[in-house]
């Protein structure tokens, strides 16, 4: 009985070890050979429609279940925007005319979008479940690049492109932990590095200490590291964090995007 | 067996679409529940079948390699090993310190 007992076990282990052993040999073949990329393209591109309506669906449903959850702050908000609606309408008399100067300003200088940047328009398919970088559907047969800054419509920088694929690429978010770049405070000069905590977290470092900021300054990028084009918006100051003992003061970035409300972004193809 | 393997297979590859696609919409302060490995936790947990445990493992694992974009310095095989690390430290878990209520065919 007890020798039965131990070939069985030696069976099952034997088995293990062989299942183990071949997993490691398969592993090993698809990320020294490259083969893994095409598996995941081809995982992509088969269910990159499926994809798309999940993504369309779950934009619906969470803003209707948002709708709901909110009703109860939603009386507070209309009393709220019933105030503020009177004091916008004074500020759009005032707007219309800035426009206007705007309008040729922008004429003069040139400072459309289009005409600062080269642009390409991709679509969001997905996004990582460590939630720091997405997926677009234009890839390396679109001639994508690793490396191409990923902004938005309003000129909000979203990240770069990090692994292309042949008709995808992957976004990798500035707020993702491998993002690092030079930024700086346009009102007050200040520059800094501006690093990705994790889950659209963002922090501004290496900040002088004895070079002053408040809370709600916004955070564009510098010419500094070379990684994305100058001028581009980051984020708005939320908290500061200032010590005695460190020569540098960091504060934390609240980012611009909602990836959640984004359909379309515009990769930097030339800049 | 073949059905079954087929059924994990398809399932997996649903919840996966699911979660990198739909779900990403309802995160709780930026954190959204990985049912792909909730899903591996529960059939490990519950199944009888000592195969179902390791495929499922192996399957789920190779869906979250295929599409997450970031993982481990890209490294292909991350999530596959860690799930069948999780599903083998279950088993042993499991088979000396816990008696669960088992699902079997009458």
């Amino acid at each position: 009985m007890r020798t039965r007992l131990n070939i069985k076990l030696y069976q099952n282990i034997k088995k293990i070890i062989v299942i183990l052993v071949i997993l490691a040999i398969v592993v090993v073949v698809l990320n020294f050979t490259g083969f893994s990329k095409n598996i995941k393209n081809f995982f992509f591109l088969i269910s990159s429609p499926i994809q798309k309506s999940f993504w369309q669906a779950g934009k619906n449903v969470s803003g209707f279940v948002a709708g709901i959850l909110e009703a109860r702050i939603l009386k507070k908000e209309i009393d709220n925007l019933h105030f503020e609606n009177q004091e916008l309408l004074g500020q759009i008399v005032a707007l219309k005319e800035l426009k206007k100067e705007n309008e040729t300003l922008r004429e003069a200088l040139g400072l459309g979008l289009e005409k600062e940047f080269e642009l390409m328009v991709a679509q969001i398919i997905s996004k990582d479940i460590s939630q720091d970088s997405i997926l677009v559907d234009k890839g390396g047969k679109d001639g994508v690049l690793s490396g191409w800054p990923v902004i938005t419509g309003q000129k909000v920088l979203l990240g770069k492109i990090g692994q292309v694929y042949d008709r995808f690429s992957e976004v990798i978010l500035i707020s993702n932990k491998e993002s690092s770049f030079g930024a700086k405070i346009p009102e007050r000069e200040v520059d800094g590095i501006v690093k990705g905590k994790g889950s659209f977290n963002l922090y501004f470092d290496l900040i002088p200490r004895e070079k002053e900021i408040s809370e709600a300054e916004l955070v564009i990028t510098s010419v500094l590291g070379g990684v994305y084009p100058q001028g581009l918006l980051v984020g708005e100051i939320k908290t500061i964090r200032k010590s005695d003992i460190e020569p540098f003061q960091t504060a934390e970035i609240a980012p611009l995007f909602n990836v959640k409300n984004l359909d379309y972004l515009f990769i930097i193809t030339n800049f | 067996m073949i059905k079954k393997t087929l059924f994990f297979i398809l399932i997996f590859y649903i919840l996966t679409l699911i979660q990198t696609a739909f779900l990403v919409h309802f995160n709780v302060s930026g954190i959204t529940p990985n049912f792909v490995l909730i899903t591996v936790i529960f059939i490990n947990l519950f199944s009888p079948s000592h195969w179902q445990k390791a495929f499922s493992a192996v399957i789920g694992g190779f869906y979250l390699d295929i599409f997450s974009l970031n993982n481990a310095g890209g490294f292909f095989g991350f999530y596959t090993l860690i799930l069948l690390g999780l599903s083998l430290f279950l088993k042993i878990i499991l088979g000396k310190y816990v008696r669960l209520p088992v699902i079997q065919k009458i």
